[in-house]
């Protein structure tokens, strides 16, 4: 059938000439800051590629304690293009993390989350936990030592919230322990629970982001030009996948991740071990902390207080009226350097050392 | 007998019917689910039950692994040659410890936790001392347990 023909054919049966309508009146503002806008595109692709990349590894992957690791080093040894594949999925993970965090200080920086756009900023949030859980989960189907260290001081960590703790720890765990129970759990989320949860919140997300349209910054109101989106935006952001994809391929293909020995619960955890890079501001904040504070578990104290820290950040957006009625203010700037800097900073720290 | 009117309309009626129904039913599915999802916790062991043979002849100031349920367990035999036992988990965030022969020393690689031979946390986060075990030997069972356990194998 033609192309002609095609199009005949669907257009005899749906109306599409409103849609058509909608994508070509679809603007975005053009200003100073506005590079900022492409980072949500960025992660858009390569969530993309984290579904495509890791349906293929699924094929082959054996979610069993015993045999998981080993199926782990077949894919990347033995089956054509699997270590490419698995490279790929690492460090598109990587990257998707790395401009998520991107996407989100930006977001705080600029203020894009005041009114009318609070629910933008939750449902992002919320897609934020979910891809680090992500990250958590699937560094774990691994199985090999450090993965295994990393979810019993991850788990762990939970577990010292007061009250919910035991019940979060043994959910995620499904067990006292760290065990094989826990990997069938963690591959249950990482294939299952966290894809459905992630494009349904996804698809609210950019539900809600075509309905307010993009945010301008305060400080460029009234000085912004508008572009459509069709074409110029969205070639541009095609472009930018483009160099996006080049990145990620070329670190695959440089740099594919290591593998290391099979998880044993009753050996001691490797020399040094650290958790993945977007765990360490929390792992450095951890260690700020005494053993014991007033007779009290340091770990506790310092668990609930990045709680609360990690709830205000949420939920900021409700705290800053200011912005909500469109004026600057300087106090949730400050914040969001704050918190910005402090992430930033502790990251390296917990790098370097 | 038939009222004139009444204080719930029809519609309130079966509203509060309809969405009762709904209410409750979505409550038993979620407690169903839940109740599902999370795990019946299963319990560290009390005691465990090890062969002499393996650990009674370990080298003075070493240590050798045993599972304590899903859990690491060290018998550790101190330089003047007392055997002892305990669990070989950190009290901070549950890693594996290793001992250290040269220090006399249990570490913990995880955030560099430090314990003396007798557990006592020295240095870094943790803040408990290491769980000791008592032990002893029953015919050709040794037997691992619990401080304060009473123990007693079927004889059967």
């Amino acid at each position: 059938m033609s192309c002609r023909k095609l199009k005949k054919w669907i257009s005899d049966r749906y109306d599409l000439e409103p849609l058509r309508e909608l994508a070509g009146s679809k603007t975005v503002p053009v200003h100073k800051h506005e590079i900022w806008y492409y980072t949500g595109g960025i992660v858009l692709f390569l969530f993309a590629v984290q579904f495509i990349t890791g349906m293929a590894l699924a094929f082959y992957y054996v979610p069993y304690f015993e045999q998981a690791n080993k199926s782990v080093v077949e894919i990347a040894t033995k089956l054509n293009m699997g270590w490419f594949f698995r490279s790929l999925h690492h460090w598109g993970a990587q990257l998707a993390i790395f401009v998520l965090f991107v996407h989100v200080f930006s977001t705080l920086l600029l203020k894009s989350y005041r009114k009318p756009r609070e629910l933008v900023w939750v449902s992002g949030f919320l897609l934020l936990g979910i891809s680090i859980f992500f990250g958590l989960s699937g560094y774990f189907l691994l199985w090999d030592e450090r993965a295994f260290a990393a979810v019993r001081v991850a788990t762990g960590g939970a577990g010292n919230l007061p009250v919910l703790g035991g019940f979060i720890k043994g959910f995620l765990r499904g067990g006292i322990d760290v065990t094989g129970e826990t990997l069938t759990r963690f591959y249950a989320f990482h294939v299952s629970v966290l894809p459905l949860f992630t494009l349904t919140l996804m698809g609210v997300h950019l539900f809600l982001v075509q309905v307010h349209g993009m945010s301008v910054p305060l400080s460029q109101k009234g000085r912004e030009g508008r572009v459509p989106f069709f074409p110029n935006v969205f070639y541009r952001d095609l472009m930018v996948w483009l160099v996006v994809l080049g990145i990620v391929v070329t670190l695959a293909v440089l740099l594919p991740p290591e593998i290391g020995n099979k998880a044993d619960p009753l050996a001691p955890p490797p020399e040094g071990v650290k958790p993945e890079w977007y765990f360490l501001f929390l792992f450095q904040t951890l260690k700020l902390f005494p053993g014991e504070i007033l007779g009290l578990n340091g770990e506790t104290i310092a668990v609930v207080l990045i709680s609360l820290a990690i709830l205000f950040f949420f939920l900021i957006p409700f705290f800053d009226r200011k912005s909500s009625r469109e004026e600057k203010g300087r106090l949730f700037t400050w914040i969001g350097a704050f918190y910005t800097l402090y992430f930033v900073v502790m990251t390296i720290i917990g790098f370097l050392t | 007998m038939k009222l004139d009117y009444s204080l719930v309309t029809r519609r309130t009626f079966l509203n509060t019917l309809f969405g009762g129904w709904l209410g409750t039913f979505l409550a038993g599915s979620l407690y169903a689910f839940f109740r599902f999802a999370f795990p019946t916790l299963g319990k560290e062991p009390d005691f465990v039950v090890l062969n002499p043979d393996d650990f009674l002849n370990i080298p003075a100031n070493s240590t050798k692994p045993f599972a304590w349920g899903g859990k690491l367990g060290l018998i550790y035999k101190k330089q003047d040659n007392t055997l002892h036992a305990l669990k070989g988990v950190c009290s901070h965030m549950e890693c594996n410890v290793v001992y250290k022969p040269e220090e006399k020393k249990f570490y913990c690689p995880c955030h560099k936790g430090w314990f003396d031979e007798n557990g006592k946390n020295i240095e870094g986060p943790p803040p408990k001392p290491l769980e000791f075990f008592d032990h002893r030997l029953e015919g050709d069972k040794l037997l691992v347990y619990r401080k304060g356990v009473q123990v007693e194998l079927p004889t059967a």
